[in-house]
């Protein structure tokens, strides 16, 4: 009897095991699989930014460039103007960067620790803006800015971006998690409100604050739609709009110089996934926390 | 004369106020007052390319609603449906899928789930460009690969039948790393005490799943849902570059519509009155999702 029970036990024990053994196979070849497809277009346009143009124009395409040719890049720097395109881009981040920072550390301040009469009313017009995408507002936004002279200028790409309401929002909910304790006892000390920020608020919420700005950077030098609204000219544009116009850049048929896209391609976003690989821990969470509300 | 000093503790409020008022000043200029603008606009006969414009009354909503410009206007609320409709399902139906997938905490798992999700950080323009490669007619390896199947050649982007499709993968492309990695973050918080309770009764690993995660998943879902169909319909930048809303509109969704109003035909008029039209229906849907998600949910309690 009891050997018998013993045997049944044994032997459900390891139909168990097999059937997690033939799960992980499968898990394993199924990710495989998933991870070749979603891996190829990174792949191809690696690959295709150094080939030739005879290469790129074969009929049957090759897996692996016969020749290396990295002057498709410099090419696409010099000719393809995408060096001016670089700076366009970097001043534009940078500026879009430090006004959300300095904007939305103040009013996350004002928004969690302050107290003023109405504070509750101003976080809803705050928070109101999120409802209104500039995919509404650019018509008016266009005239206006245009308006002032600034259409192709800094100032013009950045205005419209001055100030995040989702940066806020973040800030605001990561400052309202500390004790007041800790900024009663900072006004204690003789801290101002700049100093109970540096000092106290950001190095507390270091990831938080972080992730934030790195979702910012990304978004600022991804940014297409408003630059293709105010940057109309060629004095101002970002990469990825000079991308877009790559294929006019050089002349005749679009395919002829796809090897010289995919470099310009590959130029604008080395800088994000460089950060990306870098920052990994951040960069995973940082459109899943955007998500946790 | 002796100053008045004033209470301190107003002079306390009126600096944490200070802290807020760049933003609420900046907000107004340039996301609220738009938007007054943009029903004054609405109701002008402003061509750019014209010297003067003057008031023309409810001319605009006319045309809109009752005139040349119904039949776009249908037409791009039904493209941006279906292409919402497809970004929902490849970020809902493709994320879990995904999260099931990648489901196994290991550093080689780790790994692979970060190149899944990578594609979210390629800028779109990139990847776009890397797209309309992949599937040109006569070069693209897309169509190469086919061919070893035996399929002939599909004009992708030039075929209204196969073009939102293709924008479609490239948006697939996009977004089902983050439906996965969201999903994941959420399958980590289920407690095993369920599973375990669930394994004691006999059940097996499609039961499971069935009754518990999906269950349990549910609010997951549904801010995918919501997140999602509010982002997707304000899509632009994957259409602008990949079919410029053609071939004979059959990609042109709204945003592209009204920015072929105001940036191409120059009738700021009319790409307002489409702009509000938009909003307002971006404001529904908002408010329709919330509503929807407050009730139908399972909450873990």
């Amino acid at each position: 009897m009891d050997k018998h029970a013993l045997a049944d036990v044994n032997a459900r024990n390891e139909s168990a095991k097999r059937m997690r053994k033939i799960k992980a196979v499968v898990q394993w070849v199924l990710a495989i699989i998933v991870l070749l497809i979603i891996i190829f277009p990174i792949y191809w346009m690696l690959v295709s930014s150094v080939k030739s143009q005879e290469e790129i124009l074969l009929p049957v395409p090759t897996l692996w460039p016969r020749e290396f040719h990295f002057e498709n890049y410099i090419n696409v720097l010099n000719r393809g103007n995408f060096a001016k395109y670089y700076w366009n881009t970097a001043v534009m981040t940078a500026g879009i960067l430090i006004s959300q920072v300095v904007t939305g550390i103040f009013a996350g301040y004002g928004f969690s620790k302050g107290k003023f009469k109405g504070q509750g009313l101003c976080f809803v017009i705050v928070l109101g803006a999120l409802m209104i995408p500039i995919q509404v507002t650019f018509i008016p936004l266009y005239i206006m800015i245009a308006n002032w002279g600034l259409s192709d200028t800094f100032l013009g790409l950045i205005l419209p971006d001055v100030v995040s309401p989702y940066y806020i929002f973040m800030l605001r909910q990561s400052f309202m998690a500390i004790d007041d304790s800790y900024v009663d006892a900072a006004k204690v000390d003789g801290l101002g409100r700049i100093g109970i920020i540096t000092k106290v608020l950001a190095p507390m919420c270091k990831s938080t604050l972080f992730t934030v700005t790195l979702v910012t950077f990304t978004n600022g030098w991804n940014n297409y739609f408003w630059p293709k609204i105010i940057a109309r000219g060629e004095k101002r544009r970002v990469l990825t709009i000079g991308l877009a116009y790559l294929q006019n850049t050089f002349a005749g048929n679009e395919t002829m110089n796809n090897h010289e896209i995919m470099a310009g391609a590959v130029l604008a976003v080395v800088p994000v996934i460089i950060l990306f690989f870098i920052f990994q821990k951040y960069m995973l969470t940082g459109y899943s926390k955007a998500a946790m509300k | 004369m002796k100053e008045k000093r004033m209470n301190p503790r107003k002079v306390s409020a009126l600096k944490d106020f200070a802290c807020v008022v760049p933003v609420l000043i900046f907000l107004a200029i340039f996301t609220y007052y738009p938007i007054v603008e943009l029903i004054r606009i609405s109701f002008t006969d402003w061509n750019l390319l014209k010297d003067t414009w003057q008031y023309v009354g409810f001319k605009n909503w006319e045309w809109l609603f009752n005139g040349s410009g119904t039949r776009y206007l249908w037409n791009s609320l039904r493209v941006t449906v279906l292409y919402s409709i497809g970004e929902l399902a490849v970020t809902i139906v493709g994320g879990m899928l995904f999260a099931l997938i990648f489901n196994r905490m290991n550093k080689a798992f780790g790994a692979m789930r970060a190149i899944v999700f990578m594609p979210k950080y390629v800028a779109m323009s990139s990847a776009a460009v890397v797209f309309l490669w992949i599937l040109n007619t006569d070069t693209g390896i897309l169509n190469y690969f086919l061919s070893l199947i035996g399929i002939s050649p599909v004009d992708w982007l030039g075929n209204r039948n196969t073009a939102l499709i293709s924008v479609l993968m490239l948006t697939g492309w996009r977004c089902i790393g983050y439906g996965m990695m969201i999903y994941l973050s959420a399958m980590m918080g289920i407690s095993t005490d369920y599973y375990e309770a669930a394994a004691l009764d006999g059940a097996n690993s499609v039961q499971k799943f069935f009754k518990i995660t999906l269950p349990m998943l549910s609010p997951t879902t549904l801010f995918l849902f919501v997140t999602t169909f509010i982002s997707s319909m304000k899509v632009f930048q994957s259409v602008d570059i990949l079919t410029q809303g053609g071939p004979y509109r059959s990609t042109e969704v709204f945003v592209y519509n009204i920015y072929r109003y105001a940036m191409v035909d120059f009738r700021m008029d009319r790409a307002s009155t489409v702009a509000i039209f938009f909003f307002v229906l971006l404001l529904l849907v908002t408010v329709a999702t919330m509503k929807i998600s407050k009730g139908n949910v399972t909450y873990d309690s």
